[in-house]
C-alpha cells in the first residue's frame, strides 16, 4: 500500500513538473524539481534525489534559491558521504552574492551555521582535523537546529575533540575556552568541557582517564567513530609534547605516572615522537631520564653546507656527462639487441 | 689466392707510405672478405708489415684473425694471437690508429671476449689499460674499451686497475665510426657501478647506476633493467629508501622497467617498515629471483643495513640503552649480536658510542666533529675548490654554446622564421574572414 502511494505521488509530481516545463515558468519548474527531490529523499533514493536537486540549479532566479539548492545538495551529499561534493557546494553557497549581504538576518545565521557544520563534517571525514575544528568552532549555538544533519551536542563533541588534537595551547585558550559561542555548546557536553579544562590545566592523567570513559560512546557515533583512535593518539602526543616542553630534563617515572602508563610503554611512545621530530630530546634509558637535546647551530650549519656542496658536485658532474651524452647522441634505440654479456 | 694477399700487402704499403690513411681505411674495410678467405696465410702477411709504419694494416689483419671461426683454435693459437695483440697494442702508431678507432675498439672487444671465454681475464687487464691510454685524446674521454676493462676487472675480481678510470669523471665521449655504441656506454656504467658496489663505495655506485638508468631510451635495454634493480638495492643500502629518479629519466623506465622489477619494489616497501622480519619474509619469497639475477649478495647487504639503520635511529633517541634492549628493539638475536653490530659501526664511524661491558650499557654520543680543526678547514676548502672548478667548467661550456654559429643562428633567426612574409599574412587574414 505504501509503495502504491509512493508511486502515485511520484507520478503526480512528474506530471506536474512536465506541465510547468511546457508553461516554462522558471520558478514553478524549480519547485517541481525540489518537490521531486524531496520525494526521492523520503523514499531513500539518494542518487535520484541528488539529481533532482542539482537540476533545479538551472532554474534559480535569486541568490536565495541558489543557497537553498546548495543546502539541499549538501544534505544529500552528506548522506551519500560524498565529501568533496559537500565542500564544493559549501563554497558555492558562500560565494553567492546575495548571501553575504543578508548576513545580519536571523535566517542567514542558520544557513551559515549549517554550512559550517557540513564543511566541518566533510573535513573531519577526510581527516583534516584542524580545519574541521575551525569550522565547528564558528557555529552559532542559537541557530544550530538541523536534526537531519547533526545535533548541537555533536558539534560540541567533534569541535572539541578536533581542537584538542590539533590546536596548540594558545589557540586552545583563544578559540575554545574563551569563545563565548562555543561555551554554550560545551555546556551540552559537560564531560568534554572537563576534559578540555583538565588538558589546559596540564592535569593529563585525569584528562586521559575522562577521555577513556567517553570513548565507548564515541565509538558508536557514525561520524566520528572511524577517527576516534587517530584523534586520541594525537591528543595524547600533544599532551606528551606539552608536558615536556618547559623542561631540560624530566624523570620518566614521574612522567609515566602522569600519563597512567608504564615507563617502558612511555619510552616507546617518546621514541616515536622523537623520530618524528616532534620532541627534541633523547632518552637516558639507564637512569630513565628524558633530556632535551641542545642543537649546535654551528656544527649543523657546517654539516648542511658540506652536504649541499657534495650534492652540487654530483649534480653538476651528471650534467656535464649528460651534455656529452646528448652531443654524441647516445640513446637506446628500438631495434638494437642489447643482451647483457 | 696468394696474389690477392700480395696485392693487399702492396696496397697497404703504398697507401701508408703516401700517408693517405683515410683512403687506406676505406680499402681495409673493403678487403675484410679477402682476408677472411685466406685465414691460414695471415701470419705471413703480418710478417711483411711493419708495426709502426703499417699499424692500420696490422690492425685489420689482427681483427680478422680474432673473428675467424674458432673451430681450429688450439691453446697455442690463442697464445700466439694474444702475443700478437699485445705486441700491436704496445707498439702501434697511435696517430695512425686514430683513423680507425672503431676497428681498434673492435679488436679490444674481440680480445676481451676471447679472454673471458678462456677464463683468463686477469691477463688482459693491463693490456686493455694500455689500449685505452693509447687511443684516448685526454684522460676524461670515454671510449667503448672502458667497458671491456671493467668487464675484465669484474671477471678477475681485481678492481683496483679500473678505479683510476672510474674515478675520472667523463667529460667527453670518443667518436668511434661516427657513432658511439650505446651498448658500451651502458655497460661501462653498469659494470662500473658493480665495481664500486663490490668495493662498498655505494655513493659512487649509485651515481653510476643512475647514469645508466637516465640514459635517453626509446626501448627497454636489459642493461638498463639490471642497472635499475641494482640502483634500488644500492639506494636502499645508502639512503634507506628508493631515491627519486631525476625528471629527465626516459619514460621507458617508469612504464616498462618498473613493472619488471616488482620484487625489488616489494623489498623496498618492506624495508621502509623498518621491520627486519617483514624484510626477511620478502627476501625468502623472492629468493629464487634474487639468486637467478645474481643480486643475492646485495640483498643480504640490504638486510644487514636495516639493522644498522635501526641502530642509528636508536642513537637519535637514546643517550644510554642496555645491550639487551638494543637487541630487542632492532630484533637481533641477543645482546652479543647487538654488541658485534655496534662495535663494527663504531669502528666504521657510522655511530659514535661507547660500550660499558660491566653493566652491559651502550652510551651514545653526539658527533664529536666540531668543525674547528685545521684538517676540517682544509677539507672544506678542497670541497669549495672542486665546486668552483665545476662551476667554471659549466660556464665555459655555456660560453661555447653561446658562440656556436648554429645556436646563434637559431636563437636570433627564430623570430624571423615565425613571422610569415607579408603577402601570405594578408592571405591568411582573408581566409579567416571568409
Amino acid at each position: 500500500m505504501a509503495l502504491f502511494v509512493c508511486l502515485l505521488k511520484l507520478e503526480k509530481l512528474d506530471t506536474d513538473l512536465k506541465n510547468y516545463k511546457s508553461n516554462s515558468i522558471k520558478e514553478s519548474i524549480r519547485r517541481g524539481h525540489d518537490d521531486l527531490g524531496d520525494h526521492y529523499l523520503d523514499c531513500g533514493d539518494l542518487s535520484n534525489a541528488l539529481k533532482c536537486y542539482s537540476r533545479a540549479r538551472d532554474y534559480c532566479t535569486s541568490g536565495k534559491h541558489v543557497v537553498n539548492m546548495c543546502l539541499n545538495v549538501i544534505k544529500v551529499s552528506v548522506y551519500l558521504q560524498n565529501w568533496s561534493h559537500v565542500l564544493s557546494y559549501v563554497s558555492k553557497a558562500e560565494a553567492t552574492p546575495d548571501f553575504s549581504e543578508l548576513h545580519a538576518k536571523d535566517s542567514n545565521q542558520t544557513i551559515q551555521t549549517r554550512l559550517k557544520c557540513a564543511a566541518g563534517l566533510a573535513e573531519l571525514a577526510t581527516k583534516k582535523y584542524k580545519s574541521a575544528a575551525k569550522h565547528f568552532l564558528v557555529a552559532n549555538f542559537d541557530h544550530c537546529d538541523f536534526p537531519e544533519l547533526l545535533s548541537p551536542s555533536n558539534v560540541a563533541m567533534y569541535g572539541g575533540l578536533c581542537a584538542l588534537a590539533t590546536f596548540d595551547r594558545h589557540e586552545l585558550q583563544k578559540n575554545v575556552i574563551f569563545s563565548s559561542s562555543f561555551k554554550l555548546f560545551l555546556e551540552l557536553e559537560p564531560q568534554l568541557r572537563d576534559i578540555i579544562f583538565k588538558f589546559y590545566e596540564s592535569k593529563y592523567a585525569s584528562c586521559l582517564k575522562l577521555l577513556d570513559e567517553i570513548k565507548d560512546n564515541l565509538l558508536l557515533d557514525m561520524y566520528i567513530a572511524p577517527h576516534v583512535n587517530a584523534l586520541y593518539a594525537q591528543i595524547r602526543n600533544r599532551a606528551l609534547i606539552q608536558y615536556f616542553s618547559p623542561y631540560l630534563s624530566a624523570d620518566m617515572r614521574k612522567m609515566a605516572d602522569a600519563f597512567n602508563t608504564t615507563v617502558l610503554a612511555l619510552e616507546d611512545e617518546l621514541m616515536q615522537l622523537i623520530l618524528d621530530g616532534q620532541i627534541q630530546a633523547r632518552i637516558d634509558s639507564h637512569n630513565k631520564i628524558l633530556y632535551a637535546k641542545e642543537v649546535d647551530q654551528r656544527s649543523t650549519t657546517f654539516e648542511k653546507s658540506l652536504a649541499v656542496g657534495r650534492e652540487y658536485q654530483r649534480r653538476t658532474r651528471m650534467l656535464i656527462l649528460r651534455a656529452a651524452m646528448l652531443k654524441h647522441q647516445i640513446h637506446v634505440k628500438g631495434s638494437m639487441d642489447l643482451s647483457c654479456s | 689466392m696468394a696474389s690477392a694477399l700480395e696485392q693487399f700487402v702492396n696496397n697497404v704499403r703504398t697507401l701508408s707510405a703516401q700517408g693517405n690513411f683515410r683512403e687506406l681505411c676505406e680499402f681495409l674495410t673493403k678487403s675484410t672478405e679477402v682476408l677472411m678467405k685466406n685465414g691460414q696465410h695471415l701470419d705471413n702477411v703480418l710478417e711483411t708489415l711493419d708495426l709502426q709504419q703499417h699499424s692500420l694494416g696490422v690492425l685489420a689483419v689482427l681483427c680478422v684473425k680474432f673473428s675467424l671461426p674458432a673451430a681450429a683454435a688450439t691453446p697455442d693459437h690463442h697464445e700466439l694471437l694474444f702475443a700478437q695483440a699485445q705486441e700491436f697494442i704496445t707498439g702501434c702508431n697511435g696517430e695512425q690508429v686514430r683513423f680507425a678507432p672503431d676497428t681498434y675498439a673492435e679488436l679490444c672487444h674481440l680480445l676481451t671476449h676471447s679472454l673471458a671465454e678462456l677464463k683468463v681475464p686477469l691477463r688482459g687487464i693491463d693490456l686493455i689499460r694500455q689500449a685505452i691510454r693509447k687511443i684516448q685524446l685526454f684522460d676524461s674521454q670515454l671510449t667503448s674499451i672502458h667497458a671491456d676493462l671493467c668487464q675484465l676487472c669484474l671477471l678477475a675480481k681485481c678492481f683496483k686497475p679500473a678505479l683510476v678510470f672510474l674515478n675520472t669523471d667523463i667529460t667527453s665521449i670518443s667518436q668511434e665510426g661516427g657513432q658511439f655504441d650505446t651498448k658500451y656506454f651502458l655497460l661501462y656504467y653498469y659494470y662500473g657501478g658493480m665495481i664500486y658496489a663490490a668495493l662498498k663505495n655505494y655513493d659512487r655506485a649509485l651515481y653510476f647506476f643512475e647514469v645508466a638508468i637516465t640514459t635517453p631510451a626509446l626501448a627497454v635495454s636489459h642493461i638498463m633493467l639490471e642497472a635499475y634493480k641494482k640502483y634500488i638495492l644500492v639506494s636502499l643500502i645508502l639512503h634507506g629508501k628508493i631515491q627519486n629518479v631525476p625528471k629527465y629519466t626516459s619514460q621507458v623506465v617508469g612504464r616498462f622497467i618498473k613493472p619488471l622489477s616488482q620484487p625489488y619494489h616489494d623489498l623496498a616497501t618492506a624495508y621502509c617498515s623498518n621491520n627486519p622480519d617483514e624484510l626477511r619474509t620478502v627476501v625468502n619469497k623472492y629468493h629464487d629471483t634474487f639468486v637467478r639475477e645474481s643480486n643475492m649478495g646485495l640483498v643480504k647487504q640490504v638486510l644487514a643495513s636495516l639493522y644498522k639503520k635501526n641502530i642509528q635511529r636508536l642513537t637519535k633517541t637514546f643517550l644510554t640503552l642496555s645491550l639487551s634492549d638494543v637487541a630487542s628493539r632492532v630484533q637481533l638475536s641477543g645482546p652479543s649480536d647487538a654488541e658485534k653490530y655496534i662495535l663494527n659501526m663504531i669502528e666504521d664511524g657510522e655511530i659514535f658510542a661507547t660500550i660499558n661491558q660491566k653493566d652491559g650499557m651502550v652510551i651514545f654520543h653526539d658527533d664529536p666533529e666540531k668543525y674547528n680543526s685545521p684538517v676540517m678547514l682544509r677539507q672544506l676548502e678542497e670541497e669549495m675548490a672542486v665546486c668552483t672548478d665545476l662551476d667554471r667548467k659549466m660556464q665555459s661550456m655555456e660560453e661555447e654554446i653561446m658562440v656556436n654559429p648554429q645556436y646563434v643562428k637559431k636563437s636570433c633567426g627564430a623570430p624571423d622564421d615565425d613571422l610569415p612574409p607579408a603577402p601570405s599574412q594578408g592571405s591568411k587574414i582573408t581566409t579567416y574572414s571568409m
